[in-house]
């Protein structure tokens, strides 16, 4: 077995290098003998401290207790993000972990809202018709049924953590799994003349450390993918224009959301992520558009609660590698690509390269297909990811500051403008199996953001509308009810959970 | 409304697709007026002729609220698990593709992962006698799926075999039922709007049929959607075969629930045995093979001679089914030979899609686009499945299948291929018909192997794996034994709805 295993060394101890050691350790124990080297002296960003449901997943293959975790980093849930002032000044709508409606059947509950909506016939808003919009509306959290007849069933969720606490946990699991350590800064790289695979990495203290498979988890500095091996980096700026953020955590003084806030700013817009010990804070900013200290004036005068540290600017640039996966080097995180965290992505994103490498995991000598086969992966959940990032900027009918008459009036890829295009016709939403973000994540930014569609699906208006009304109503009331039974998220979390004190 | 409504819609074609289209769209838009024009299907249009039917076919009667009571009893159709390959590849044992799963997943690597390994060392039952649907075909024996979630065997799925004839009827009868008018008539002419829409079916005598939408079932002439354009794309690069020649014979007393799919020197032959006759097809290339050579091949294997001339075969499929206000649905959009059975599974799947996508009378590009991307997936992946048999097929003595092995395959199969081939992944594809299992079943079955297995097998020992795989297969064997036959199960339907 041990002449199967290839020596892996994970470079950078931040969230992408734990899960990376942690995961192989665990899932191939005799493929990958895994070291990892981090320095203290860099600073972990420690980015995405809202996840998204995939999270869920890479836990329980870990075997990861949920309540251990989630008292460890003093996490609590998330139902789903709750965007304030997008569309319009005024505006709110949650885009929730779940469907609207049961999320079953040929067509699909919005169709049959459009119908009533578009015959003047008053319905709820939409949200009324999601267990997670409901539940997070209430600050109400019960895990859901696994009961599909139930409409508790219908939603999901995902955690909002402290990702400064999340590499620390991990890195106790991955250590009693084997995985070694050592401190150290990569001052050079080795590349071999004939193959141009990297060799070896020297540190800081003359240390060399050879392996076979480097994992590049250096983030922005992509010491290995980029410096070394000069990969291309995309620039997708032209689409995301924001590329700095400013973060401030907070004490908690208002209450513990069960999902994260995105509040749309002038030049960008503020995360509020509520943790069992403070609330994050940051402002995402398009640095054409607004200096430094100004982004940080708009945060302190945004935020609830007393400061807790002094705001601290990150600089990034939108884009990713044109390929993650270059001779015997993975990029997993920053590395790779970045997206800006408004939907959370950041740590899917790294869960997802890790995924790919499990499933292409190479022998020493590494065959192309296993390259290419992760690279056609990645490459589909950055351009997914892109597009639904993009809707939310561009479907605005704010024109209050430059930065917003920019982005509403910007160009946008071809891949978008056919799906918005499409959503306003009938209300259809392009359908793709294995993404990201399915159809009601679309539909929920797509309403909520005003692109109201000119018609609906014929197939509604086989019944008569007074049925459909009288069982949109059932449905309501069925949710409503159910989402009243569901227990406060505070008292959740104090009984499941709580974090040391 | 911005965008008025399709208010009617004219079906030209009077086989299984084009009643199947008229009584699907009046079922689920009944505020839509439909007329057929029952077009006879010509000889070539496969979708409308072959007896076998994928799985999908019970979604497709779910949602027009058929029962097997109409389907199957009244209709006369057998019930298929799947398929038997005999003699694809050289050194193989004949396999099954059966429609359901094969093996049980068992820690955190795929089962064929874990039957791969064991094939390594020599050590692997046949792949087939782990899908429980494979083992009740090749005993003549048929189990509702039912019984594999009650006994906690791999889950499976059937199809039926149809008698076209009985079935059209039916289908006709239904869509009639549910408000479609027929109009009988032999089209003579298109009149066009300025803008290229079609605007009216000419009939013989000079009648005009106008409509809002017209959808084109009447096989691979396309007498409507191909008056707009020719544009085709081609397949005979890499399907070899031209040819296709039918005939029948008396039923089987006790027919099984599983079809033979049987390579020859010249090409490859089928027998479906429907509770009706037992038809047979033989598909050839004229490159290889003579007409005349091929009639007594087919005449020495079914003990009939040719029923009709031997039908041409053009594999390709229209790059845009649906441009202005026509769809081409079926072989008007397709056409293939009918291995795997895709012809009419793909025919209801573009039904089931134009009504889910119906646009606005004005046929916006955007929603045919939409429209015209996902058949075009479907397409692409039916197609590779297709190609696959032949990509795999080892038979070196025989020009015909030499031919066929040597077209290098288009890039989305040989994707697969070299994925498979390099460590027994199966990559995604959307759209794709055929399931990751189905895919295995006929590489592992043609005998193409991995290099490697995947990592997480690892957690795994072998002895672990052998041993869940031989309980599995006694599990299986037991259950096929305990089942009725497939006539036997036929008859107890037929009770059941006689009462």
């Amino acid at each position: 077995m041990s002449s199967q295993a290839l020596s892996v060394l994970v470079v950078g101890g931040g969230t992408a290098g734990w899960m990376t050691a942690a995961a192989l350790a665990r899932l191939l124990p005799g493929r990958a003998r895994v070291h990892l080297v981090e320095s203290q002296e860099i600073a972990i960003i420690g980015v995405g401290e809202a996840t998204l449901p995939h999270i869920r997943g890479f836990n329980e293959r870990l075997a990861i207790s949920e309540a251990e975790f989630m008292a460890a980093t003093r996490a609590t849930f998330k139902l789903g993000i709750d965007f304030v002032d997008w569309g319009r000044p005024g505006d709110r709508y949650i885009h929730p972990f779940g469907t609207f409606g049961r999320g079953k059947g040929e067509v699909g509950l919005h169709q049959y809202w459009l119908r009533m909506r578009q015959a003047g016939q008053s319905v709820a808003e939409i949200e009324e018709y999601s267990m997670a919009c409901m539940m997070a509306r209430m600050g109400r959290f019960g895990p859901p049924s696994a009961d599909f007849e139930r409409i508790e069933s219908t939603f999901n969720y995902a955690y909002q953590f402290d990702a400064t606490l999340f590499g620390p946990f991990l890195r106790a699991h991955a250590e009693r799994m084997g995985v070694t350590r050592t401190e150290g800064r990569i001052v050079d790289v080795e590349l071999e003349a004939t193959s141009g695979n990297i060799e070896a990495v020297r540190l800081a203290s003359g240390e060399r450390i050879e392996a076979d498979l480097f994992i590049d988890c250096s983030g922005f500095a992509a010491l290995l993918i980029g410096k070394a091996l000069g990969e291309p980096y995309q620039d997708w700026s032209r689409w995301l224009p924001t590329d700095r953020a400013v973060a401030m955590p907070c004490r908690t003084h208002t209450a513990l959301t069960p999902y994260t806030s995105a509040i749309a700013m002038g030049a960008g817009w503020r995360w509020r992520i509520p943790l069992q010990h403070r609330t994050g804070n940051g402002y995402v900013y398009a640095s054409a558009f607004l200096s430094d200290d100004a982004a940080a004036e708009a945060l302190m005068r945004a935020v609830e609660g007393e400061p807790i540290a002094p705001p601290r600017v990150l600089r990034f640039l939108a884009g990713r590698r044109n390929r993650g996966w270059v001779k015997n080097c993975v990029a997993v995180g920053l590395s790779g690509g970045f997206l800006e965290p408004l939907e959370s992505t950041s740590i899917y994103l790294i869960q997802q390269a890790i995924t790919a490498l499990i499933e292409l995991w190479p022998e020493r000598d590494i065959a192309d297909a296993d390259r290419d086969e992760f690279n056609r992966a990645i490459d589909l959940e950055y351009d997914r990811i892109r597009d639904f990032l993009i809707l939310h900027y561009h479907a605005t009918e704010r024109s209050d500051t430059p930065f917003w008459d920019h982005v509403r009036t910007m160009d946008i890829p071809g891949s978008l403008a056919e799906k918005i295009d499409l959503f306003r016709r009938r209300g259809r939403v392009v359908k793709s199996r294995e993404s990201v973000f399915l159809e009601g994540s679309w539909i929920a930014v797509y309403l909520g953001q005003h692109i109201m569609p000119e018609g609906h699906d014929p197939r509604v208006d086989a019944a008569p509308a007074d049925a459909v009304l009288r069982s949109m109503e059932t449905l309501r009331q069925e949710i409503v009810h159910a989402a009243e039974r569901m227990p406060a998220h505070v008292d959740h979390i104090a009984r499941y959970c709580p974090m040391a004190a | 409304m911005r965008h008025p409504p399709i208010g009617s819609v004219i079906v030209a074609g009077g086989g299984i697709v084009g009643w199947s289209a008229a009584a699907a769209l009046r079922r689920q838009v009944p505020r839509l007026s439909v007329t057929v024009v029952p077009i006879p299907p010509p000889p070539d249009a496969l979708a409308d002729r072959m007896p076998c039917t994928l799985p999908s076919i019970a979604e497709f009667h779910g949602d027009l609220h058929l029962m097997e009571a109409d389907t199957v009893v009244r209709a006369r159709s057998g019930l298929r698990l799947g398929t038997k390959f005999e003699g694809w590849a050289e050194g193989t044992a004949d396999y099954v593709h059966a429609y359901g799963a094969y093996g049980q997943p068992l820690g955190p690597a795929s089962f064929p992962q874990h039957w791969i390994r064991a094939a390594g060392s020599g050590t692997a039952a046949p792949f087939d006698e782990h899908c429980a649907a494979a083992a009740l075909a090749a005993e003549g024996r048929f189990a509702h799926p039912r019984m594999a979630a009650g006994a906690q065997l791999p889950a499976f799925d059937y199809g039926l075999i149809i008698d076209p004839p009985r079935y059209t009827a039916m289908m006709r009868a239904l869509a009639l039922h549910l408000g479609a008018v027929e109009h009988h008539g032999t089209l003579a002419d298109l009149r066009l709007r300025e803008d290229g829409f079609v605007e009216a079916l000419v009939l013989a005598g000079g009648e005009q049929l106008a409509a809002d939408l017209f959808v084109d079932a009447t096989g691979p002439a396309a007498l409507v959607r191909g008056r707009l354009d020719r544009a085709w794309e081609d397949w005979s690069e890499w399907l070899p075969a031209d040819r296709l020649l039918l005939t029948s014979s008396p039923a089987y007393p006790e027919p099984p629930a599983l079809d033979r799919a049987v390579a020859l020197p010249i090409g490859w032959r089928f027998e479906v045995p429907s509770p009706v006759r037992t038809s047979h097809g033989l598909v050839y290339s004229t490159r290889h093979c003579s007409d005349d050579e091929a009639a007594r091949t087919l005449h020495r294997a079914a003990a009939a001679g040719p029923d009709e001339p031997a039908i041409p075969i053009r594999p390709g499929c229209r790059p845009e089914p649906w441009l202005r206000n026509c769809v081409a649905i079926g072989d008007a959009a397709i056409a293939c030979e009918p291995l795997e059975w895709i012809n009419l599974h793909l025919a209801h799947s573009a039904i089931d899609r134009m009504v889910a996508m119906l646009p606005d009378r004005d046929c916006a590009p955007i929603e045919l686009w939409d429209y015209n991307r996902q058949t075009a997936a479907e397409t692409m992946r039916a197609r590779d499945f297709l190609l696959l048999h032949y990509a795999i097929a080892k038979r070196p003595s025989d020009p015909f299948w030499q031919d066929a092995a040597s077209r290098t395959p288009p890039p989305s199969l040989a994707h697969t291929l070299a994925q498979w081939r390099s460590r027994g992944r199966l990559p995604f594809y959307e759209e794709e018909t055929f399931s990751r299992d189905s895919w295995a079943a006929v590489l592992i079955g043609q005998g193409v192997l991995p290099r490697r297995t995947d990592p997480l097998l690892d957690a795994i020992p072998p002895k672990r794996s052998a041993e869940a795989m031989a309980r599995l297969r006694q599990a299986i064997r037991r259950a096929a034994q305990a089942a009725p036959t497939h006539a036997d199960y036929l008859r107890t339907l037929s009770r059941q709805v006689s009462r």
